[in-house]
C-alpha cells in the first residue's frame, strides 16, 4: 500500500516537472534566449576557435558543452583548435598576426592579450547591442577585458581569483583558525612546526615556469599597500613597502614553512604535494579545487577545505584575478557569425549549464559572472566555492595590461626566484636591480620622454 | 641515344621546391629581418603583402630601412651574453661527458656475446626519447621530495662520502663539513646545468658508444695482437693502441654533439625553465623568448639565430671537411 502510493507520488511529481523540463530544454533551443537571429542568415559558415588544452575541463566543458545545440540554431559549426598550454602563447601570437589564420575567434590569457589587441575587434559596440550586461563582470575582470582602457577587446570566458586550499583536520589538530593575512599564516605554519606533525605548513612555487612564481608575490605587494608601478610608469615594487611585502613572501621558504625544494616547484608540483598529503595549505587558482576534492588519499579529500587568499595583516585584501578573455580577430572573414557565437558562448544561461553539468570530463567549478558565482544552486553543486570566489573577486587586481609587461615579467619572475634559491640574498639590493632593467625597458618604449 | 637532360631536374625538382621552401626562403627571409626592425605585433607591409599575395618579398626591399642595429645591439644585451656563457658551459660539460661515457661504454660492450648484444639495443632507448619528454622526466627525478635521482645521488655518493668525512673528522684538527643531503638541483646555479647537461647524456653517451663500438669493430685484431707481443698490458693499449686510431671518429663526434649541443632548447623549456635565475638560459632559449614569448621582436630574435648559424657553421665546416677528408 505504502509502496504504491509511493510509485503514485513520484508519478505526480515527475509529470509536473515534466513541463518545467520542457521549458528548460527549449530554452537552450530558443534562439531568442540568447537574442541570436532565428532566420539563420548565417547557416553554414564556418567558424575555427583557437582555444587552449581541450583536455581541461574547465576548457572542455566551454568547448563541447550544448555546442551541437548552437550549430541546430544558427547553422553555424564551431571547430575548436586544441592547443597545449605550453605552446599556446607562441601559437596565439603567430595566428593573430597572420593574415591568412583560420581562427575566427581566440581566448587568450589577459597578460597575453595586450601584444594582441591590434589583431582584436573592438566589442563595445556588440556589448551594447547584444544588451550584455558588463557589469556582471568583476572590476579585475572588466579591467583584464579592457587592457585598463575603454576599447573591449575581449569578454570574460574562463576567470580565476585565488584561494587558499587547506587540510582542514590539521589546522584544527593544531587549533589554528583559517589564516585571513599572511602574516597569520606565518603564525599557522609555525604552530604546525612546533606541532610535531610530519607535514609541511605551506607549499608554495618560486621556480621559473610561466612566471607563475609572481602571483602570490602580487598579492603581497598589493596588500601591503605598493604596487609595480607608479601612476607614472616609474617602478616602485622596490620601494620599503615592496621590500617587506618580498620578505613576507620569501620568509615561508626561508622560515621552513615551506620545503626547501620549493624554491624550484612551479604551481603543479606545489599542488602535486597538497595533493599527496605533503602539505597542509597550499595557495592557488581555484579550478584546482577539484584536484583535492578527487584527491586519492582519503585523508586528504575528505579533509579538502578552501578559503580566500590571505591578505596583508593592517593592509588590503587584493590578488590577482587571472582571465582568459575571448575575442574576435580583425581579420576573420566571418565577423557577424562570430559575433552570434560570442552571444551564445557567453550568455549566462550557457555559464550556468557549464558549471552545473557533472558529465565526467566536463565538470568544472569555473564561471566568471558576478550573477553566476552568486546563484543559490550553483553553489550547492560545488559546496559553495562560488561564493568564495565572489568574496576574492571583489577585491581582485589584474596586472599592468601594457605590451611592455611581457618583456618586464621575465625581469620580475627571475629577480623572485633568486631571492628565493639564497636564503642570504639582500632583497632590497636585488629588488633595485630589477627596477633599473624595468625602468630600462619602460624608458625604452618611450614611456619617460 | 641521346639523353634526356631534363629527366634528372624533373626528378630531383619537387625536392629542391621543398628544401627552398622549408629552408631557403626561411634562411634568406630571416636574414633580411634580422636587418630590420620587426615587431611581431605589428608586422611589416611587406610581410603582409606577400601572405596576401603570395608576392616576392625580396622584390619590395625598403634597403633604406635596413641596418645593423639589431646585431649591435646584441653585443650589448647583457642577457644574450649570459646566454653565450651559458651555452659554453653547457657544450663543454655536455661534449666531454658524452664522449668520455660512450666511449667507457663502447669499451665495455664491444665484445660479441649475448649480454652484449642485448646491451647494445637497449642503448639505442635512451636517444629515441623526445627531449621534451627526457626534460620532464629528470625534473621529476630530480625533485628532491619523491625523486629516484636524488635517492640515489644520496645513497650512493653523499652517504658514503659523509660515512668517510666523519671517520676523517676524528683527527685531530680536522673539521671538513659533510656534504649537504638536500641539495635542490634544480634550484642551485652550477647543479641545474650540470643536471641539464646530464640529461642530455643520458640520451646521447648511449648513441656515441654504439658509434664507438663500430669504430672498434673496424679495428683489425692484428694490432691488438702485435701490442700483447710487445709485452703492452691493458691499459696500454688502451691509452698507445685503441685512443689514437679511434681519434678521427672522436673528432667527428665531437663536433656532432657541439653541433647538437650549441642548439639545446627543448630540455630547457620542459626540465628548467631556463632557470634559477639566468643559469640554464640557452641561445636557443633565449631566441625563442625574444622572438615568439617576451620581446615578440622578430628582427632581433633573427639576428640573434644568425649570429648562432655562423657558430654552427664554423662547427659544420670543419665537421663536414674531416667527414670528407676521412672518406
Amino acid at each position: 500500500m505504502i509502496l504504491r502510493k509511493l510509485v503514485c507520488l513520484l508519478t505526480l511529481v515527475l509529470f509536473l516537472a515534466l513541463p518545467f523540463a520542457a521549458v528548460s530544454a527549449q530554452d537552450h533551443m530558443d534562439p531568442a534566449t540568447f537574442g541570436l537571429d532565428a532566420s539563420k542568415p548565417y547557416d553554414g559558415t564556418h567558424l575555427d576557435f583557437l582555444i587552449c588544452c581541450a583536455a581541461a575541463p574547465q576548457f572542455a566543458s566551454a568547448a563541447f558543452k550544448g555546442a551541437e545545440e548552437f550549430t541546430a540554431m544558427t547553422g553555424i559549426s564551431v571547430a575548436f583548435g586544441d592547443v597545449p598550454f605550453g605552446s599556446f602563447q607562441e601559437q596565439l601570437y603567430l595566428e593573430a598576426s597572420n593574415p591568412n589564420t583560420e581562427y575566427d575567434i581566440v581566448a587568450y590569457v589577459d597578460a597575453w592579450g595586450t601584444n594582441i589587441y591590434d589583431y582584436l575587434h573592438p566589442l563595445n559596440d556588440f556589448v551594447m547591442d547584444a544588451g550584455i550586461d558588463w557589469d556582471d563582470y568583476g572590476p579585475a575582470y572588466q579591467s583584464a577585458s579592457t587592457g585598463n582602457s575603454d576599447t573591449i577587446y575581449g569578454l570574460p570566458f574562463r576567470g580565476h581569483p585565488l584561494l587558499l586550499h587547506y587540510r582542514a583536520d590539521v589546522l584544527e589538530a593544531v587549533g589554528a583558525d583559517v589564516p585571513t593575512t599572511w602574516q597569520e599564516l606565518s603564525e599557522v605554519s609555525q604552530a604546525i612546526v612546533d606541532s610535531g606533525m610530519d607535514i609541511a605548513p605551506v607549499s608554495m612555487y618560486y621556480g621559473l615556469n610561466v612566471d607563475q612564481n609572481l602571483f602570490n608575490w602580487y598579492s603581497h605587494l598589493w596588500g601591503a599597500g605598493t604596487d609595480i608601478f607608479d601612476e607614472n610608469w616609474e617602478p616602485i615594487f622596490n620601494n620599503e613597502i615592496g621590500v617587506a611585502a618580498t620578505e613576507q613572501y620569501a620568509s615561508y621558504v626561508r622560515d621552513g614553512y615551506s620545503p626547501a625544494a620549493s624554491v624550484a616547484w612551479n604551481e603543479q608540483e606545489a599542488n602535486q604535494e597538497l595533493i599527496q598529503g605533503r602539505a597542509a595549505m597550499f595557495i592557488g587558482w581555484w579550478w584546482m579545487a577539484s584536484r583535492m576534492l578527487d584527491a586519492e588519499l582519503p585523508e586528504v579529500s575528505d579533509n579538502a577545505a578552501f578559503a580566500p587568499a590571505p591578505g596583508w595583516a593592517g593592509g588590503d585584501i587584493a590578488s590577482y584575478g587571472y582571465l582568459w578573455p575571448v575575442g574576435i580577430l580583425a581579420q576573420s572573414d566571418d565577423l557577424e557569425a562570430s559575433l552570434e557565437y560570442m552571444k551564445w558562448l557567453t550568455h549566462p544561461l550557457t555559464e550556468r549549464r557549464i558549471v552545473l553539468d557533472e558529465t565526467s570530463g566536463l565538470n568544472t567549478n569555473v564561471a566568471v559572472r558576478l550573477s553566476i558565482l552568486a546563484d543559490e544552486e550553483v553553489n550547492a553543486a560545488h559546496g559553495g566555492l562560488q561564493g568564495i570566489a565572489s568574496e576574492v573577486l571583489a577585491n581582485a587586481r589584474t596586472i599592468p595590461l601594457i605590451p611592455q609587461y611581457t618583456e618586464i615579467v621575465p625581469i620580475l619572475a627571475e629577480t623572485i626566484n633568486e631571492i628565493a634559491i639564497d636564503a642570504n640574498a639582500d632583497i632590497q639590493a636585488i629588488l633595485d636591480l630589477a627596477a633599473e632593467d624595468v625602468r630600462y625597458v619602460m624608458e625604452s618604449a618611450g614611456y619617460y620622454d | 641515344m641521346r639523353k634526356k637532360r631534363w629527366v634528372p631536374w624533373v626528378l630531383v625538382g619537387p625536392a629542391l621546391v621543398v628544401v627552398f621552401a622549408t629552408t631557403v626562403y626561411p634562411l634568406l627571409a630571416a636574414l633580411y629581418y634580422s636587418f630590420q626592425k620587426y615587431d611581431l605585433r605589428k608586422p611589416p607591409q611587406f610581410a603582409v603583402q606577400f601572405a596576401t599575395e603570395l608576392g616576392d618579398p625580396l622584390v619590395s626591399i625598403d634597403w633604406s630601412l635596413l641596418s645593423l642595429n639589431n646585431y649591435a645591439r646584441a653585443f650589448s644585451d647583457s642577457r644574450f651574453i649570459n646566454s653565450l656563457y651559458v651555452t659554453f658551459w653547457f657544450t663543454v660539460i655536455s661534449v666531454a661527458l658524452s664522449v668520455v661515457i660512450g666511449l667507457l661504454i663502447a669499451v665495455v660492450v664491444q665484445k660479441n656475446g649475448r649480454l652484449q648484444t642485448l646491451t647494445k639495443i637497449l642503448l639505442i632507448f635512451p636517444f629515441a626519447v623526445s627531449p621534451a619528454l627526457k626534460g620532464y622526466s629528470w625534473r621529476y627525478m630530480l625533485n628532491e621530495e619523491y625523486g629516484i635521482y636524488d635517492l640515489l645521488i644520496d645513497v650512493v655518493i653523499v652517504k658514503p662520502i659523509n660515512v668517510v668525512i666523519e671517520l676523517v673528522n676524528i683527527l685531530p684538527f680536522v673539521d671538513i663539513a659533510p656534504l649537504s643531503e638536500s641539495i635542490v638541483w634544480l634550484a642551485d646555479k652550477f647543479w641545474a646545468l650540470f643536471m641539464l647537461a646530464m640529461s642530455e647524456t643520458w640520451g646521447w653517451a648511449p648513441l656515441i658508444a654504439l658509434m664507438f663500438v663500430g669504430a672498434l669493430g673496424s679495428i683489425d685484431d692484428q694490432i691488438f695482437e702485435a701490442a700483447r707481443i710487445d709485452g703492452a698490458n691493458n691499459w696500454q693499449i688502451f691509452w698507445r693502441v685503441t685512443l689514437p686510431l679511434l681519434r678521427p671518429v672522436i673528432l667527428i663526434v665531437t663536433m656532432l654533439k657541439t653541433i647538437f649541443s650549441l642548439k639545446m632548447f627543448d630540455q630547457v623549456v620542459t626540465m628548467t625553465g631556463g632557470g634559477p635565475v639566468r643559469a640554464t638560459q640557452t641561445i636557443n632559449y633565449y631566441i625563442h623568448q625574444v622572438g615568439f614569448v617576451r620581446n615578440l621582436d622578430i628582427g632581433y630574435a633573427s639576428a640573434l639565430s644568425y649570429i648562432l648559424v655562423v657558430i654552427l657553421t664554423v662547427f659544420a665546416v670543419l665537421y663536414v671537411s674531416k667527414v670528407l677528408n676521412r672518406d
